[in-house]
C-alpha cells in the first residue's frame, strides 16, 4: 500500500494531489483526471481568457444582449446569489471591480474619486438572469468567480477521484483541501493552518476523514502602511478592506461552503463568530491580538491548537 | 439529555450555506459507500464452534462445528459470498417428552452443509441468486432463493422482497423404509430505514408455506399434519450512541404458525468499544413459545403407560407429538463477546453463551407442566481477514 | 406475579420512548451518515455467528426465520 503525492501548480497556487493505493500507475492515472478537471475549471471560469463564459459575460455587460450559460455556470450563479442573501450582501461577486483600483503589488492606497465611480457598478442586484441567460446591467460591471472557483474545483477534483474508483486521499488547492477518504489504514489526515503572521509556522491542526478545510485570512495578499494592514478582502459597500480577524478557517462537508463561511465570516468582522455558528460551521478563528477563538459543531473534529505534531 | 438537547439543536439541519454548496452537482462524493454497491473489502472469516446442551441428569447433545465464510467482491457491481460448515453432532435426545430412561441411544452424526450467493449490484438496487445445501445421513435439504433491494435517492430507505424454495428428503436410521420429502416455499418483504443519523431501523415480514413430511422420526408418538404455513414479524432497531461510542442493538420477532405456535422472541446487544483494538459485547435474548395444538403434557394411558397419552389406542388423535421443543416454554439466553482487531485486515473473536429453558417462563401463558429445565451453552471463536 | 405481554409491551414503550426522546423520523444528509456505516450499526452482523445460532435456535425452539429467505432445513435433534 503505497501514499503518492502528485504536486501540480494551478489557480496561482502549489497544489498536491494525494491518494493511497497498491497500484502507483492506476493513482497517476486517477490523479491525472483530477488535475484535468481543475485546469477546465480554471480555464472556464478565467477572467484572463478572452474565450471563457466569464469573459464573456463581463464583455456584453450593459450592452442589452444576454449570455447564454450552461448548467454548471448556471448553479454556481445560483449559489453566488445564495451566498449573497445569507451574507446580508456581503459576498459578492460582483466586486471584482475593485481590482482596478486596489494594486497589492505596488501597496498603493487607492483614489478616492476612482475607487467612488467603481462603487456603482458593484451589486448582485444588477445581475439580470432568466433561465439560462445573464446580462450584467451596467458596462463595465464584472462577475468574478475567484470568491469561490479554488474552492470549487477542489470539490470537483475529489469528485473525479471518486468516480475514478479511489477512496483513500485528499485535494489540497493552496490550502482549500477536500478529503476523499481516511487514509488506507482507516486513520485520518492532519491538516495544519498556517500561522497568519509566521508563513513557516502552523497555528492550529485537524484531522480530518471526509469533508473539507478551507481558510481565509489577511495574510495571503496584503500590504502595510503607516502601521496599517491593507489584505484582498474587501467589504462592497464601501469598497476598503475588511479589519478585525487574520485568519478564519472552517471545516464543512463541502470545500465549497468552507471557503463560502470563512470569507464571510472575514466580510462580516464582530458578527463573525455568530454568523459562523447560525451556519453551524465549525470554525478556528485568529484575531488582531492573536487571540484563538474555536468552536465545533457535534460529531466534527477538533481543532488542536499549536504546531503540527 | 444531551443527546435529545443536541438533537434539537440541529432540528433545522446543516446550516443553509453548507446545505446549498451540498446542492451544486459533483460536489459531494459518489454516494457508493452507502448505496448499493459492491462491498469495498473482501473477507475470510474461519470460525469454531462448539455447542453442548443437559438437561438434569442427561447431557444431551454435543456439537462441534469448524466453519468458514468467504467474502469475494468481484467488481464494483459483482460479489460472491459462501460458507461451508462441517457439524460433528453426537449424544442423545429424548424420545419423548423429556423422558432419560426413554432417550435414543447415543448416536454420531455429521452434517455439511455450504451456501453461496451472487450479487449483482446498480446504482440504487441490488439483486441476488442464493444457493444452498446440506447433507446428513437422514437428512438432506436443496433450496434456492432470490432476493431485490432498492434504495430510495436519499439512500435513506431500501425495500427488500425475497423469494425461497427449499426441497428436503428426509429417512431415519430407525427405520430404512422412510423416504419422505418435504417442500417449502417462502417470500419475505422487508424495509430499512434510516431513522435519524444514529438509527436504523428494519421491519420484515415473511410468510412460509410447507407441504411434506414434518414429524421427527425419532420421536414416539409423533405424527405432524403434512402442511404448514408460517408468518413472521420482525423489528430490529440500532441506534447509535455517539457520547459514548456504543451501539444498542434491539430486535423482536413475533412468529405464528399453523401448528398453533405463537412465539416471541426480543433480543439486544450492547457493543461497546474499549480502546482502540476492543470491543466487548454483552447480549440478552428473551423467548417465548406457546405449545402446538396436538403437543401433549406427559400425562400417560393408566393402562399402556408412557409414552402414549389416554385414549391413544381406543380414541387416536388425528396429530400428535411429546416433542419438548413444541410445549410452551421461555428461554432466557445471556452471551458475552470479544472482539480484538489486531491490525487493521485481522481480527479475532472470542463469544460464550448460556441458554436456559423453563416451561414456567413463558409468556402470555401457562407453560407446558411435567418437562425437565433445559440448558445449552455454546461457544465460538473466530478469525476474520479483510482483503 | 407472572410476566404478562402487557408487562412486556409497556417496557417496550418506555425503552422506545427514552432513547427516542420523542423525536420524529429526521433522515439524515448524505453528509451525516457516517456513524450508520460503521460495522456494528449494520443489520446483518457477523454471518457465521449468525448462520450458527439460528440454526441452533431453529432445532431448540419452535419459531425459525425471519431475517432473510435462502437456507434449507435440516433433521436437527
Amino acid at each position: 500500500m503505497r501514499s503518492c503525492g502528485f504536486e501540480f501548480q494551478a489557480m496561482s497556487s502549489v497544489c498536491e494531489i494525494r491518494l493511497d493505493g497498491d497500484d502507483e500507475a492506476v493513482l497517476a492515472s486517477a490523479a491525472r483526471r483530477a488535475i484535468a478537471e481543475v485546469r477546465r475549471i480554471e480555464t472556464t471560469y478565467s477572467r484572463y481568457r478572452a474565450d471563457s463564459i466569464v469573459s464573456r459575460i463581463n464583455a456584453a455587460a450593459g450592452t442589452g444582449v444576454p449570455t447564454e450559460v450552461d448548467d454548471e455556470t448556471s448553479a454556481l450563479l445560483d449559489f453566488a446569489g445564495q451566498l449573497h442573501a445569507l451574507s446580508d450582501g456581503l459576498f459578492d461577486i460582483t466586486s471584482g471591480v475593485l481590482r482596478r483600483v486596489w494594486d497589492f503589488k505596488c501597496r498603493r492606497l487607492p483614489d478616492p474619486d476612482r475607487l467612488g465611480e467603481l462603487l456603482p457598478l458593484m451589486g448582485w442586484q444588477q445581475v439580470e438572469r432568466e433561465g439560462y441567460e445573464v446580462h450584467l446591467a451596467q458596462a463595465g460591471m464584472e462577475l468574478d468567480f475567484g470568491g469561490f472557483g479554488k474552492e470549487y474545483a477542489a470539490d470537483r477534483a475529489m469528485s473525479v477521484l471518486a468516480d475514478a474508483g479511489q477512496r483513500h486521499g485528499f485535494v489540497n488547492l493552496g490550502g482549500d483541501i477536500r478529503v476523499l477518504g481516511p487514509r488506507a489504514d482507516g486513520s485520518a489526515w492532519r491538516f495544519g493552518i498556517q500561522h497568519p503572521r509566521c508563513d513557516a509556522d502552523t497555528i492550529a491542526s485537524v484531522e480530518m476523514t471526509e469533508g473539507a478545510l478551507a481558510s481565509s485570512g489577511d495574510y495571503e495578499r496584503y500590504f502595510e502602511l503607516d502601521g496599517q494592514r491593507y489584505c484582498h478582502i474587501l467589504d462592497p459597500r464601501t469598497g476598503w478592506p475588511v479589519r478585525g480577524w487574520t485568519s478564519v478557517s472552517v471545516t464543512a462537508p463541502a470545500c465549497v461552503a468552507a471557503g463560502a463561511l470563512s470569507t464571510i465570516a472575514m466580510l462580516k468582522g464582530e458578527h463573525a463568530l455568530d454568523f459562523l455558528e447560525t451556519q453551524r460551521a465549525s470554525f478556528f478563528a485568529v484575531d488582531l491580538a492573536l487571540q484563538t477563538f474555536h468552536h465545533e459543531q457535534p460529531d466534527a473534529r477538533r481543532f488542536d491548537h499549536g504546531a503540527l505534531p | 439529555m444531551a443527546a435529545t438537547d443536541r438533537r434539537a439543536a440541529r432540528a433545522d439541519k446543516a446550516g443553509a450555506i453548507i446545505a446549498a454548496a451540498l446542492s451544486l452537482p459533483g460536489v459531494m462524493a459518489p454516494l457508493k459507500v452507502f448505496a448499493e454497491s459492491a462491498p469495498e473489502h473482501g473477507e475470510v472469516a474461519v470460525k469454531y464452534l462448539q455447542y453442548k446442551d443437559s438437561q438434569p441428569g442427561l447431557e444431551r447433545i454435543k456439537v462441534k462445528a469448524p466453519s468458514v465464510y468467504v467474502l469475494a467482491p468481484l467488481s464494483p457491481k459483482w460479489a460472491v459470498e459462501g460458507s461451508l460448515v462441517s457439524d460433528s453432532v453426537s449424544g442423545a435426545t429424548p424420545r419423548y417428552h423429556t423422558a432419560i430412561s426413554g432417550a435414543t441411544p447415543r448416536m454420531n452424526d455429521e452434517r455439511v452443509a455450504g451456501d453461496v450467493k451472487v450479487t449483482r449490484y446498480e446504482e440504487r438496487s441490488a439483486y441476488s441468486v442464493g444457493l444452498s445445501k446440506s447433507k446428513e445421513h437422514d437428512y438432506d435439504s436443496s433450496a434456492i432463493s432470490f432476493d431485490a433491494g432498492f434504495s430510495s435517492d436519499d439512500n435513506n430507505r431500501t425495500w427488500n422482497v425475497g423469494v425461497g424454495y427449499a426441497s428436503d428428503k428426509i429417512s431415519s436410521t430407525n427405520d430404512i423404509t422412510l423416504h419422505e420429502r418435504k417442500r417449502t416455499a417462502e417470500l419475505m418483504v422487508g424495509v430499512t430505514q434510516a431513522w435519524t443519523a444514529n438509527d436504523l431501523l428494519q421491519a420484515n415480514l415473511t410468510f412460509n408455506s410447507g407441504r411434506g413430511y414434518y414429524s421427527d422420526p425419532y420421536k414416539t408418538p409423533d405424527v405432524r399434519p403434512d402442511k404448514r404455513t408460517q408468518a413472521i414479524l420482525l423489528t430490529r432497531w440500532n441506534h447509535h450512541f455517539p457520547e459514548l461510542a456504543s451501539t444498542l442493538r434491539t430486535s423482536y420477532r413475533y412468529y405464528r404458525d399453523t401448528f398453533g405456535i405463537r412465539a416471541h422472541t426480543l433480543g439486544a446487544d450492547w457493543v461497546q468499544p474499549v480502546g482502540a483494538m476492543v470491543t466487548v459485547t454483552p447480549s440478552l435474548r428473551l423467548y417465548s413459545q406457546s405449545a402446538a395444538k396436538f403437543y401433549f403434557d406427559p400425562v400417560y394411558d393408566p393402562d399402556v403407560g408412557a409414552p402414549y397419552p389416554p385414549g391413544y389406542f381406543t380414541n387416536p388423535p388425528e396429530f400428535i407429538s411429546a416433542d419438548q421443543r413444541l410445549s410452551a416454554f421461555g428461554a432466557v439466553t445471556l452471551g458475552l463477546k470479544l472482539a480484538v482487531k489486531l491490525t487493521p485486515d485481522w481480527s479475532a473473536d472470542l463469544k460464550g453463551e448460556r441458554y436456559e429453558q423453563r416451561s414456567k417462563w413463558r409468556v402470555g401463558g401457562e407453560g407446558s407442566p411435567g418437562l425437565d429445565p433445559f440448558s445449552a451453552t455454546f461457544l465460538q471463536v473466530g478469525v476474520n481477514r479483510r482483503f | 406475579m407472572p410476566i404478562t405481554r402487557r408487562h412486556l409491551c409497556a417496557a417496550g414503550a418506555l425503552l422506545v420512548s427514552t432513547l427516542f426522546g420523542g423525536c420524529a423520523l429526521a433522515p439524515p444528509q448524505a453528509w451525516e451518515r457516517g456513524n450508520l456505516a460503521k460495522p456494528e450499526m449494520t443489520m446483518g452482523a457477523d454471518p457465521l455467528d449468525q448462520r450458527f445460532v439460528q440454526h441452533i435456535y431453529g432445532s431448540k425452539e419452535n419459531a425459525s426465520g425471519g431475517y432473510g429467505v435462502g437456507g434449507g432445513g435440516c433433521g436437527c435433534n
